[in-house]
């Protein structure tokens, strides 16, 4: 078995005095697409937020590619490698789609303007909304939104995508576009963690399920054997909640 | 109640009231303009670091702040006119005495860093309105601390900015006129001299208030037209 | 630096310092409701009272504080037909100039209510007066409270102008001793540690009450 691509050991996460995560150790292989559910307040957008360290976490560490993150000289340029991909979209709204798309390739990577953009417009084909890239962000539907969004994280033609619950400020008919972009990216093989309440996607897209409660990782498994079997007591009863409600 | 005042409007046409009116309102506007633009670059620079993680940076910055406003601006032309020369070593009073427009540099001096620490002020309050989620996005995609201000934050709160941003000119404006009290020729002590040497008061006030009036309306609806301009598609303007 | 020649003349600055306090706190009282009117006239629907309030509040708001002094000044004894002294003169400037920035005060508290408060008090069956007394003022009267504090202490920082017309306030009396004694440092440094002091009270109280109303 090869290397991990994400390796996190004996993470611990406060806020003040609130443990968000209590000593986590798991990892994450290439290629894979894991969903990350729990109800909330079970620290899995806390977690997720420490795989690029969005969150300063206080004790043990993650490691992207061997690197430990708490070492890290540059974590700007780590963060280049990683998309990240967040609830309320995060465009920036004074640039164009385009723009947004391009500042990081450019700024980050160094990348040309010219390059920049042809790779920004083969992404917008690719989510479908080549035609609002001289918009801006407010002139565009929640879903196109978040499409463009995916774009961006992808314009840094990254090794591993993050998702922060992509689809919950969105309107069911918008779920649908941003889940069927999330899914074609699956199958080409990206790596992927989904922090999700989407349980249609997780059984049909994602390879694996990571069930969390109070800070902890309840339970881990394949994507079938954990919506067949689960183990624990907690996903029993979150399942049983969320699948009724669908 | 009586009301006796014999109106003469042709003299501020002739000399030497013409030529104090022209320097007067001349001086006014190169004064506000010069303090504006220093006022910007440092109330940029300080709200910015207002803001940032170093706890030190933070203090001076607040620091800046809480001092230049608590302070009367006259006490503080005053200060820099009268206290501060005598402050400089020796050989650099010398050097500051020899400077030529001694009353305009302190004016210029006084007003730029009163005004910085309002800019610095609303600066971070327009900083502190732009969402969390802002940070985070453009730190995910791996651009470092200064290209994300650069690139996304200040661009941004730029624009949410652009009434304030205007009114601090107006504020500097207005401001200037207390320079009359350390000998500044602007717009208000030409009208103050012209109504010494002619007892003409409303003539000699209004040139002043009109000068003022004028601009303020000009600047107004020229930033109305610029905000216009600079408006971000689809965002509806918050009222 | 020679402090002992604040000790000395320490009498007299507190009397100047003491006219200050004086004037700001008059200026306030007679500021404030006068602006409370222009602010009802404001946001009147009635246009031929909504211009000339706007008029007059965009007219102060656009001429500096030192000319408007000039101007009473100037005027007063002419319009009264006989001189009523510095002190009133001074305080007529002040108290118009002031209204006009404490009227913008009060209307956007007004606005910041919000239309739905006043319909809810209406549905409610209390009339028109008695939702603006128990509904819509209380919450605008907390909600411009930090404001109307920091304009409090503008005001204070805004007597120093009376200095021009040679009233004895505060400036003008430290102004007056540098004259006598030669030593601006230590009492222009002096004068800016005591309006230091007494404006940070003011604004760290305002600072205090928009904390307190962002939280509830």
């Amino acid at each position: 078995m090869s290397d991990p691509l994400v390796d996190i050991r004996d993470l611990s996460l406060w806020y003040e005095k609130f443990k968000a995560l209590d000593n986590i150790s798991t990892s994450f292989t290439a290629g894979k697409c894991v969903v990350i559910c729990g109800p909330s307040g079970s620290g899995k957008s806390s977690l997720l937020r420490c795989v690029n360290r969005l969150e300063d976490f206080q004790e043990g560490d993650v490691y992207f590619e061997g690197q430990s993150l708490r070492e890290c000289p540059n974590i700007a340029s780590l963060r280049s490698n990683i998309g990240m991909v967040f609830q309320h979209f995060e465009l920036y709204p004074h640039m164009t789609i385009l723009d947004n798309i391009t500042l990081a390739p450019r700024h980050a990577k160094g990348k040309s303007k010219a390059d920049a953009e042809a790779h920004a417009l083969t992404l917008l084909e690719r989510v479908d909304i080549v035609d609002q890239a001289h918009k801006h962000p407010a002139e565009l539907s929640g879903g196109q939104q978040q499409r463009a969004a995916i774009a961006r994280a992808l314009a840094l033609e990254p090794k591993l995508m993050l998702f922060d619950e992509p689809t919950s400020a969105l309107d069911p008919e918008m779920i649908v576009e941003v889940l069927r972009a999330m899914r074609d990216l699956a199958n080409d093989g990206m790596t992927m963690l989904v922090v999700t309440h989407e349980m249609g996607f997780a059984r049909e897209v994602s390879d694996e399920i990571v069930f969390m409660d109070e800070g902890k990782i309840v339970e881990r498994k394949e994507t079938n054997d954990f919506f067949s079997n689960p183990h624990s007591k907690r996903a029993q009863d979150f399942l049983d909640r969320i699948l009724m409600k669908i | 109640m009586t009301f006796k005042y014999d109106f003469d409007w042709p003299m501020l046409l002739e000399d030497p009231y013409k030529e104090w009116i022209i320097e007067g309102v001349t001086t006014t506007i190169y004064l506000s303009l010069l303090a504006w633009v220093i006022a910007l670059t440092i109330g940029i620079i300080i709200g910015t670091i207002r803001m940032t993680r170093s706890p030190w940076l933070r203090f001076i910055g607040t620091a800046y702040v809480e001092f230049f406003r608590n302070i009367p601006l006259l006490v503080q032309l005053f200060v820099w006119f009268f206290v501060f020369p005598l402050m400089l070593p020796h050989d650099w009073m010398l050097s500051w005495n020899r400077l030529p427009h001694i009353p305009f540099i302190t004016a210029l001096l006084a007003l730029s860093l009163f005004t910085a620490a309002r800019v610095a002020e609303h600066i971070r309050s327009g900083i502190s309105s732009i969402p969390k989620g802002q940070f985070d996005a453009a730190r995910s995609s791996g651009l470092t601390e200064v290209q994300i201000y650069r690139y996304v934050i200040i661009p941004y709160a730029f624009r949410v900015m652009i009434p304030t941003i205007a009114s601090e000119f107006l504020t500097i404006f207005k401001n200037s006129a207390l320079t009359l009290t350390i000998g500044v020729s602007e717009i208000t002590s030409s009208a103050k001299a012209i109504e010494a040497w002619s007892f003409h008061g409303i003539e000699a006030y209004s040139v002043a208030s009109v000068t003022y009036m004028t601009t303020t309306a000009t600047v107004v609806l020229f930033m109305g037209w610029l905000e216009h301009r600079l408006r971000i598609p689809g965002l509806i303007a918050k009222k | 630096m020679d402090w002992s020649v604040i000790a000395t003349h320490l009498p007299f600055l507190m009397k100047g310092l003491w006219m200050s306090v004086k004037l700001a706190t008059l200026v306030v009282i007679f500021a404030f409701p006068l602006a409370c009117l222009i602010a009802v006239g404001r946001i009147s629907s009635r246009s031929w009272i909504r211009y000339p309030s706007a008029i007059f509040v965009n007219t102060m708001r656009s001429n500096p504080l030192i000319l408007i002094v000039f101007w009473f000044f100037f005027l007063v004894p002419i319009i009264i037909g006989r001189p009523v002294g510095d002190f009133a003169s001074v305080m007529i400037g002040f108290i118009v100039f002031f209204s006009a920035y404490f009227t913008e005060i009060i209307r956007s508290g007004i606005q910041s209510v919000g239309r739905n408060q006043i319909q809810a008090g209406l549905s409610t069956g209390l009339t028109y007066f008695q939702t603006m007394r128990m509904i819509v003022l209380p919450q605008a009267l907390r909600n411009m409270m930090p404001a109307l504090i920091t304009e409090c202490v503008i005001v204070f920082q805004g007597t120093t102008i009376a200095y021009v017309v040679g009233l004895r306030e505060f400036l003008n009396s430290t102004f007056l001793i540098t004259e006598i004694t030669l030593r601006p440092a230590e009492l222009y440094t002096f004068a800016a540690i005591v309006y230091f002091v007494v404006c940070f009270a003011g604004s760290s109280l305002a600072r205090q009450m928009e904390k307190r109303k962002v939280r509830t």
